[in-house]
């Protein structure tokens, strides 16, 4: 069986502990619920209306914001892997 | 976007009835979704109680939010978002750098092979964040690197490096030990 | 006339002021690839990526700071299905575009790990570049940073998001 297989067999969906689901339910009854989303809609609409479009602006620079901050820890990741990598070559030479 | 179906033995109206306000059809959300979240949280942290508290956030922000869910389909995405996204700032906000083995403790149902699949689930837990949640959604859900990406907000090559780095150190891993 | 030539000499041989970007443009090798990280960041992004990182947040403002004073980040990598995809000339295109001010560091050849090269870009005792290479049969990762890079900030990143710490016994 190959890596994948066995990764699939591994991550099977487990049953919760006994007693979780009603521990569940009894939570949300303690619960209000929130209001429909047709008046949140309505309200982030003239928000932005009133704002001149500088909420939409501002959305798109949080999700650029956001992306950059990504591809930072992605970048900054592969660079430590690859200096980790060299670490332990070199650690294993001098073992040898 | 395209959703995946929702669980099988759901009754298709139980969402509508749920969102308006039939307690009973909402406990059927929760049954049929229940191992699926707890499963995530618990591949993801490796601790049962940990997994099971995280699970009953998400079921709880779910009705909460059930006005917004559009379609079966749309649930079933927005649980994986929701309960990917909150075992994320869960590790981050209590920063668990490292799961001691001992404390997986396994659930009552083994795997076919039990000491492979403790083995594997043990390596993915130390996995990086970004790394074992990409995993955890590409073999628990079978979920392709596009939909992982849409459900994570990572970007799509970027997932697709996540995914090979974890399988690279897991077959490293397995192949040492 | 000896005066301009030598004047003119000095200036074609002096190392560049500025910390250097490399070109890493490789037309058709990302349709090659089976897996492909291609980030570019220069310093207006870098900037917007630093103030989406947490200032509270040790490990957050640990990449803050090495960051902040950055002015590019570039990473291509590319991973193949067979042996023999890309054109190792391209790695010696890459290899010289590094001047007189860059040093070879680090150079690794190991059957476990990835072979590596690491260049730093030294202004006196200052490292305002470095370049990593990495060239196995089926992948290429080049890592190039502009700016002051401080190695020991950055490997102390290791043990930060999850990435395990060397031991001394060389387990993570």
């Amino acid at each position: 069986m190959n890596l994948e297989s066995q990764l699939r067999a591994a991550l099977r969906h487990k049953q919760p502990p006994a007693g979780f689901r009603e521990s569940a339910l009894a939570a949300t009854r303690r619960q209000p619920r929130l209001r429909p989303a047709w008046r949140a809609i309505a309200a982030a609409a003239l928000l932005t209306l009133l704002a001149g479009g500088t909420t939409a602006r501002w959305v798109e620079e949080r999700r650029e914001g956001q992306r950059a901050k990504e591809q930072v820890l992605t970048a900054l990741r592969i660079t430590t892997d690859k200096l980790r990598d060299t670490r332990e070559t070199i650690h294993e030479a001098s073992n040898h | 976007m395209n959703f995946t179906a929702a669980a099988e033995t759901l009754p298709d109206d139980s969402l509508t009835r749920a969102q308006a306000g039939d307690s009973e059809a909402f406990a059927e959300l929760v049954a049929a979704h229940e191992a699926m979240v707890f499963s995530l949280a618990f591949h993801f942290f490796g601790q049962r109680e940990r997994a099971a508290d995280v699970a009953q956030e998400v079921f709880l922000q779910l009705f909460r939010a059930l006005d917004t869910i559009e379609s079966q389909g749309h649930l079933l995405f927005w649980l994986r978002q929701v309960t990917s996204r909150k075992c994320i700032d869960e590790l981050r906000r209590k920063r668990l750098r490292s799961v001691s083995l001992d404390d997986i403790a396994e659930p009552a149902t083994p795997a076919p092979d039990p000491l492979l699949g403790r083995e594997l689930r043990k390596l993915i837990a130390r996995l990086p964040e970004s790394q074992r949640i990409v995993v955890t959604l590409r073999y628990q859900e079978d979920l392709g690197p596009e939909e992982i990406s849409h459900i994570t907000n990572i970007p799509l090559n970027t997932v697709k490096s996540h995914l090979h780095r974890a399988l690279r150190s897991l077959r490293r891993s397995l192949e040492e030990s | 006339m000896r005066k301009y030539l030598l004047f003119f000499l000095l200036i074609a041989t002096a190392a560049p002021i500025h910390a250097q970007k490399l070109s890493l443009d490789f037309p058709g090798l990302s349709e090659k690839a089976s897996e492909v990280v291609d980030i570019t960041l220069d310093a207006q992004m870098l900037r917007l990526a630093s103030k989406f990182l947490s200032a509270t947040d040790t490990d957050e403002r640990d990449v803050r700071d090495i960051v902040g004073k950055l002015e590019g980040i570039y990473v291509r990598s590319y991973e193949f299905d067979k042996d023999g995809e890309y054109d190792r000339a391209l790695v010696d295109r890459v290899r010289s575009q590094l001047g007189s001010s860059w040093k070879k560091i680090v150079n690794v050849r190991s059957k476990k790990h990835d072979n590596a090269e690491i260049y730093l870009d030294m202004r006196g005792d200052q490292a305002v570049g470095l370049v990593v290479i990495a060239a196995e049969p089926r992948q290429l990762t080049i890592v190039n940073i502009v700016g002051p890079i401080d190695l020991d900030k950055l490997s102390h990143l290791e043990g930060e998001f999850g990435i395990p710490r060397m031991s001394k016994k060389g387990q993570p």
